[in-house]
């Protein structure tokens, strides 16, 4: 017999999709239940929410023909199932065996391929077996007498068995298909422009209808394209989140304080390309709160919390965007030393009204922490973490209370690949800022702008920002005829620069395309995309803008 | 003649594996209907007199498969139509009461291909007896 050959070999990310979630959700109440052993409660109902999923896990990948994620669930199952029946046997011995069980499952069940390891899986099963029969003094080999894993594998010999049906792609590949997907879309919008070319001139005609009929159904085969493309990238963000409670339990013990994490929303879809890129800032976020955000056992029962921290993950979609919440419910942020610190590092914080403190921590040395912990810190400070949100065309902010907690948003599009953002015009050509960066788009009244050492100055928001003009900072090849009547307001991070245009045109989902590097365009366009009129525009990088106009004050 | 079929199962996963199953060997080109509830499927069941089996799951939301079972017994809806009850191992008694609610035959996870071509070709020949 060969795992090769599984028939479901090509509904591995299927698989993936479907057990992902459950798998994580199982590893993540084996931490729950070691948690709650310890306090003393039995948790019954935690056991026994699990043994479903953990069956289905097990189901799956045995008709995957994924041994090694099989048998760990098999021999997880069966540890619960002794451990449902005794009480007595709940200790921390049985609670870390099953912890690391649990996360094994997780990392099996992410990785899933046929020809994985599976050391680590036997050895994990002769581990439980060696532990349920010193806990039962009774037969040893039950457990592996029990297992059918090979009953039927191999017994299939219809149709063509030999085809490796497994596709693993490079993700770089489906870049490229999305690339050509969009000549396609280009190629198509100049099809449908000569149509309606030729029906102006020769009038209504049984070929032109044909033609009409054709181009629109191209139109709608490609949008197929595009939505099939858009999904084949998307992953749930549980790929992100199951690494959490692991390493959650492992930073709280190592600072000595006790944290329980509360996840949800571990189902919803992004694209692969945000996910990698937001994984890192999210650890960030995470071990700093453990390590800053909350206060130790002692300061926590003088101030009347619960000795246990609570750390809570949340991801909802929003909007066609994807909002992840990290909150704790530690000590807050410590205004006071923030705004000391910021004025040490020359920054010159007013007010609150001037700058409100949920700016200023984003500031590149802005690190309150006394003395950096090997945990959290590693020098990198919240600026880092914002920047490479920001570059993903995400947003963060903070909301923070004395004494209550500390909560960060994240805001980011599902994918890189299509571009919420509103199209604007100057001198004639057009350009798309992302609406992630668009904070408000203001019409021009007479006087409102001054010049402040030739830069333009405007109060917006009770505030005073820089004003650029469009054409100058985007290059267009014609200067200004007459005065722009809009600016838009971007804003990232705490920094907002106004932008004037001509003319506010409206807001569409672009389609992201690499930038022609012989283009010459100025370092603030991130990209270009074709406009629903075939148009070309580039995409304007509003981070860089922003990062080139002012910082606090 | 063109043979087709209703899975009922809330696992997406499993659709795309009956999908698999039924496009290959003797079964491709089968006409496969999919719900992902008891109460979809029955639907689909009762526009469906030709349907040549059913593989029905036993753990659904919106109605189990032995409501979907029980229910069809009682309006007495195309009792031709064999209806296999999808379980897991372990579950000797849903097996046993799927069977007495009218269930034709059961199919153990995790099955393959040729679990599922054997029940189709036994269900055919029966067909052919009692036609």
């Amino acid at each position: 017999m060969s795992r090769d050959e599984n028939p479901f070999g090509e509904l591995l990310q299927d698989y993936v999709l479907e057990c992902l979630p459950l798998a994580e959700q199982v590893a993540d109440a084996f931490v729950e239940l070691e948690r709650r052993w310890r306090e003393g409660d039995q948790a019954d109902d935690l056991l026994a929410s699990l043994a479903g999923r953990l069956h289905t896990v097990k189901g799956n990948s045995a008709m995957m023909g994924l041994t090694p994620a099989q048998e760990v669930a098999h021999a997880l199952e069966d540890a619960c199932g002794l451990l449902r029946g005794s009480s007595e046997r709940r200790a921390d011995a049985a609670a870390s065996l099953l912890v690391a069980g649990g996360e094994l499952l997780a990392d099996l069940v992410r990785n899933a391929a046929p020809d994985l390891d599976p050391a680590p899986a036997a050895s994990f099963v002769e581990r439980v077996r060696r532990w349920m029969e010193a806990e039962v003094s009774l037969l040893p080999g039950t457990l592996p007498e029990r297992r059918r894993a090979d009953r039927r594998t191999g017994s299939d010999d219809a149709g063509s068995g030999k085809v490796d049906s497994v596709v693993r792609v490079d993700f770089r590949r489906l870049d490229a298909m999305l690339e050509v997907l969009g000549e396609g879309l280009i190629q198509h919008s100049a099809l449908a422009e000569a149509h309606r070319g030729l029906a102006r001139r020769t009038g209504a005609c049984d070929e032109l209808e044909r033609l009409d009929q054709a181009v629109v159904a191209l139109g709608k085969t490609l949008k197929r394209l595009e939505s099939t493309l858009m999904d084949t990238r998307l992953l749930p963000i549980s790929t992100v989140f199951g690494r959490f409670p692991r390493m959650v339990r492992d930073t709280a013990q190592g600072a000595g304080k006790r944290v329980r994490l509360i996840q949800s929303g571990g189902e919803t879809p992004l694209d692969k390309a945000v996910l990698d890129r937001v994984s890192e800032p999210l650890l960030h976020l995470v071990s700093n709160a453990i390590v800053h955000g909350f206060e130790s056992s002692d300061a926590r029962r003088a101030a009347g919390k619960p000795e246990e921290g609570t750390l809570r993950l949340d991801a909802a979609p929003l909007a066609g965007r994807v909002v992840i919440r990290v909150g704790d419910d530690g000590r807050g942020l410590d205004g006071q030393a923030i705004r000391k610190k910021a004025e040490g590092l020359g920054y010159e914080p007013r007010s609150e009204e001037a700058i409100p403190l949920r700016n200023l921590i984003f500031l590149p040395g802005l690190s309150t922490a006394d003395k950096v912990s090997a945990l959290a810190g590693r020098g990198v400070g919240l600026d880092v973490v914002a920047g490479a949100i920001h570059a993903l065309g995400g947003t963060i902010d903070v909301e923070t209370e004395p004494g209550k907690g500390t909560t960060f948003t994240l805001s980011l599009p599902v994918t890189l690949a299509i571009v919420r953002s509103l199209i604007v015009e100057i001198d004639h050509e057009r350009f798309a800022v992302p609406l992630a960066h668009v904070a408000e788009t203001v019409r021009v009244e007479p006087e409102t702008i001054r010049e402040i050492n030739h830069r333009g100055v405007t109060q917006w928001r009770g505030d005073l920002i820089h004003v650029a003009d469009g054409g100058a900072m985007l290059g267009t090849a014609a200067g200004p005829t007459e005065p722009r009547r809009f600016y838009v307001v971007m804003a990232a991070g705490g920094r907002r620069r106004g932008l004037l245009v001509d003319r506010l045109v409206g807001h569409q989902d672009v389609v992201v395309k690499g930038l022609d590097p012989t283009l010459g365009r100025p370092d603030v366009v991130s990209g270009t995309t074709i406009l629903g009129d075939g148009r070309v525009a580039c995409i304007v990088d509003a981070v860089r803008i922003l990062e080139g106009g002012r910082r606090a004050g | 003649m063109r043979r087709s079929f209703l899975v009922i199962d809330d696992s997406k996963l499993h659709h795309q594996m009956y999908r698999v199953i039924f496009s290959r060997g003797s079964l491709a080109g089968s006409t496969v209907y999919f719900a992902t509830n008891g109460k979809e499927g029955y639907g689909l069941l009762v526009a469906h007199p030709e349907l040549t089996l059913v593989l029905l799951d036993l753990n659904m939301p919106e109605m189990n498969g032995l409501e979907v079972l029980e229910r069809r017994r009682a309006e007495g809806l195309h009792p031709h139509i064999p209806i296999v009850l999808v379980t897991t191992e372990g579950s000797v008694e849903d097996e046993a009461r799927g069977r007495a609610a009218g269930a034709w035959d059961y199919l153990r996870k995790p099955f393959q291909p040729a679990d599922v071509e054997l029940l189709v070709s036994r269900a055919v020949a029966q067909g052919a007896t009692t036609a």
